[in-house]
């Protein structure tokens, strides 16, 4: 049916828009607490950036769960 | 282990001429072209071609009984012309019980038993279609009836023979990207263990001084801490995990191959290895904590039961997930990016906007690209990282919770 087409279409959308707005949230905290505390602390700037790609990359799977399902929202539809 | 003297046995000509004929008797029939020229109807206005971006975009990224490379000129109006590495057919009939093997698609369909739906063989009464006029696949008794498409997008609906229960075993796309994977693995490790016997404890050389440091690395990050003293038990299945999913995923994004964590049957799979590791190294109090927590009210004990069962699922589910998405969505980004120009060129009938997106659109792919190196090694190195910390908690002594603020030793750079 056309119409479950469109709206699984159009809450993939939104929904993909807000999952990158948490990720971007999540991501830009972090950024900014690890780049203030190597600014404290310059020695320690290879650990918090090992500590800072890893917990990067936990939030970016977090965010792409929810991109699957958007996915998932737009196939289920055809 | 393999011990070799001299020049290397393992691969000597009559190695790679055996194998050069086995792969050409039994298996991939390359095809150039289409011999049959098909007249096709396909109206279009003037110069503009109709691209369904979305669809190519998925036919790059999902698994495929075809090893698809590119289409010969003559394509863009219709006609079937593909330059592909058809893949054999494996089916295991469970009805008769019999094993079938066809070389190509072709002959598959050609055995009158089979039709393809989304690169499925679905056993039918008959080849004869019921109907071609395309009806949306969501108004069909899909117990009865299967849609079928052909090269040219034209659908026909099929009646299903539902006495027959097809298992399908075939050589597709990612089975072979898998086997390519693994010789290389073999290829780069039995030249490193080779030559630790050559030149024992001296300076490493070649293969030898790039994989070490990663091993070491592996080793000292991921298996010591996580797992308390059993770390050489698992430490091989650890570097195994992390060199397969680091190499598929570099050598997914080269031409001409496919990526292979993009399957989420692979992914499911390393995380299922991962799980069945994590519970036949459980120990007695990892099971009293799940369904008998401690140090909480009885009420609160009884709603631990389902909470801790549940956790205990959703993380290999979030291990094959977080790796799924991360390699499919990098790869679709990639192909948007680049498919931006042909959506706003319009299939060749709006030149300039195409060249105007090209720079803007290869200079964000490039980026996008970039990024998905550092994400090969960083999803390889925190599955394997989370492999460890779970099978650690499997045989965790809790007993032991104050003693490690003592015993740890702090770290030194």
């Amino acid at each position: 049916m056309l119409l479950l087409e469109a709206f699984g279409v159009m809450g993939a959308g939104i929904g993909a828009g807000i999952v990158a707005l948490g990720a971007g949230l999540g991501i830009g905290t972090l950024a900014g607490k690890s780049v203030e505390s190597i600014a404290r602390q310059p020695e320690a700037s290879g650990d918090i950036r090992g500590a800072m790609i890893l917990t990067a990359a936990f939030i970016e799977g977090v965010a792409l769960f929810g991109e699957v399902i958007c996915l998932l929202a737009v196939l289920a539809g055809k | 282990m393999i011990h070799h003297k001299g020049t290397s046995h393992f691969f000597s000509h009559y190695f790679l001429i055996i194998s050069f004929l086995l792969v050409n008797l039994l298996f991939p029939k390359l095809v150039l072209g289409n011999k049959n020229k098909e007249n096709t109807d396909v109206h279009h206005a003037e110069g503009k071609k109709d691209i369904d971006m979305s669809k190519i975009m998925m036919h790059h990224v999902i698994d495929a009984h075809d090893w698809h490379i590119t289409d010969l000129p003559g394509s863009e109006s219709g006609q079937y012309n593909p330059i592909q590495l058809s893949l054999p057919w494996i089916l295991f009939n469970l009805t008769t019980g019999s094993l079938e093997f066809y070389r190509n698609t072709e002959e598959l369909l050609a055995s009158n038993k089979y039709v393809v739906a989304h690169e499925h063989a679905v056993p039918v009464a008959s080849t004869t279609p019921i109907t071609t006029i395309s009806v949306d696949s969501a108004e069909i008794d899909h117990h009865n009836y299967i849609v079928s498409e052909d090269h040219h997008g034209h659908k026909a609906i099929y009646s299903k023979n539902a006495a027959i229960q097809v298992l399908d075993l075939s050589i597709t796309k990612t089975v072979l990207q898998i086997a390519l994977v693994c010789i290389l693995l073999l290829l780069v490790f039995i030249s490193v263990a080779k030559s630790y016997t050559k030149r024992g404890i001296s300076a490493p050389k070649g293969f030898q001084a790039i994989i070490e440091p990663v091993i070491v690395f592996v080793r000292d990050e991921i298996a010591k801490p996580n797992l308390h003293g059993k770390h050489d038990k698992y430490l091989p299945y650890l570097l195994s995990l992390f060199f397969f999913i680091w190499f598929s995923n570099l050598l997914g994004l080269t031409p001409l191959n496919s990526n292979i964590a993009g399957n989420i049957s692979v992914t499911v799979t390393l995380a299922l290895l991962t799980l069945i590791l994590i519970l036949s190294s459980t120990t007695k109090s990892f099971w009293s904590h799940i369904f008998w927590f401690p140090g909480v009210p009885v009420p609160v004990k009884l709603l631990m039961i389902p909470v801790e069962l549940v956790g205990m699922i959703a993380k290999p589910f979030a291990l094959t997930v977080r790796l799924f998405a991360n390699i499919v969505a990098g790869h679709l980004m990639i192909l948007a990016l680049i498919g931006l120009i042909f959506i706003l060129g319009e299939g060749g009938s709006k030149p300039g906007a195409g060249f105007g997106i090209a720079p803007l659109s290869l200079l964000f792919g490039l980026f996008i690209y970039a990024m998905e190196f550092l994400v090969a090694v960083v999803q390889a190195y925190v599955f394997t990282l989370l492999t460890a910390v779970f099978i650690g908690q499997a045989f965790e002594d809790h007993s032991h919770a104050h003693d490690h603020s003592h015993s740890h030793e702090t770290k030194h750079h």
